[in-house]
């Protein structure tokens, strides 16, 4: 659970030193939104719309096997956050690769369900936070905190509709886990790779690089 | 992962056992694709020993589903056990394959 900031004086020093001694939570960030719901809730209903929310999140899989995980959720876009230390201790789903490649899966899955209007297309970003604080700033509440995170975020502005998009830190990640586990890249979505982009984000001061996979 | 095949006639049986999740679906990706390109039109895959199915599990039955149905075959499953059958309700994969309680009659609806 994430240690809870509240500090009363707004002068103290305290927090900085407590803060500063807070360890890093190194693990996968990952933004997950629906395409085109609010569009939908307008055109079709809020019933129609809250149907297809409840169909789409019962078939993103990765949301029944990290139930813990999902740090927030607004209307349809969530966040998750798996730290490396839960990963280890998963009973499916132990590795960077086996997240991605159950997210490409869930995409497809989507996209090749022969039923129409049953459910929503996604967007998904990932990235590999090592800058990155279990904190909360409210009471009760499980948050994630870090430069890693903002990037996670920035990242979501480059997804589109059945499209992940994830860092290079994320990609080394899975492809560590590709090695040791000797399955060729060719055989996973990773093989569906594109080239690596670098480009600037707002707030960030360095280029950021990232590829993406399309289901 | 442990795959057996048998045959009753025409009909290839496929039984699945341990987890179908991404370190394993390769290979049933791969004995399924190797039967469908044999020209195998009457496949049943009994899952009664399959424990645990995720995304990409189920992407590989959609595959062969799809692949079978273009060459006029069937792809039939039997023996999905509590678990599995509700992975395949919420996710609408129930509606979409010919599901049978046990062996027999899934081999059955194709006599």
């Amino acid at each position: 659970m994430a240690v809870y900031i509240n500090h009363k004086d707004p002068a103290s020093g305290d927090l900085v030193k407590i803060l500063n001694k807070i360890p890093p939570c190194p693990g996968t960030c990952i933004f997950i939104d629906l395409v085109e719901s609010t569009g939908i809730k307008y055109k079709k209903g809020v019933g129609h719309w809250g149907r297809l929310i409840n169909n789409t999140f019962n078939f993103i899989s990765i949301l029944n096997d990290f139930p813990e995980n999902i740090v927030k959720g607004i209307g349809d876009e969530l966040m998750i956050y798996i730290p490396d230390e839960m990963l280890a201790k998963k009973e499916s789903l132990t590795n960077h690769y086996s997240i991605i490649e159950e997210l490409y899966s869930t995409l497809l899955n989507i996209k090749s369900f022969p039923a129409k209007n049953l459910f929503m297309d996604c967007k998904i970003a990932m990235h590999y936070c090592s800058n990155v604080y279990n904190i909360t700033f409210l009471k009760g509440y499980n948050d994630y905190y870090g430069k890693d995170i903002d990037m996670a975020a920035r990242l979501m502005s480059k997804s589109g509709k059945n499209r992940i998009v994830f860092s290079e830190a994320f990609y080394q990640k899975a492809k560590e886990d590709l090695l040791s586990l000797n399955i060729p890249e060719e055989y996973t979505c990773l093989a569906q790779k594109s080239e690596l982009v670098s480009e600037n984000f707002k707030g960030i001061p360095f280029p950021v690089v990232y590829r993406t996979i399309d289901a | 992962m442990i795959i057996n095949t048998e045959n009753e006639g025409n009909i290839i049986i496929l039984s699945l056992s341990g987890r179908l999740d991404t370190m394993h679906f390769p290979l049933v990706d791969k004995e399924l694709a190797s039967l469908i390109e044999k020209n195998n039109k009457e496949i049943v895959l009994d899952c009664k020993d399959l424990d645990y199915i995720s995304s990409s599990g189920l992407r590989v039955l959609l595959k062969a589903l799809k692949q079978m149905e273009a060459g006029k075959g069937r792809l039939t499953i039997c023996n999905l056990q509590p678990q599995i059958a509700q992975i395949f309700k919420i996710s609408g994969f129930d509606r979409l394959f010919e599901i049978y309680p046990a062996k027999k009659e899934a081999v059955a609806s194709y006599l």
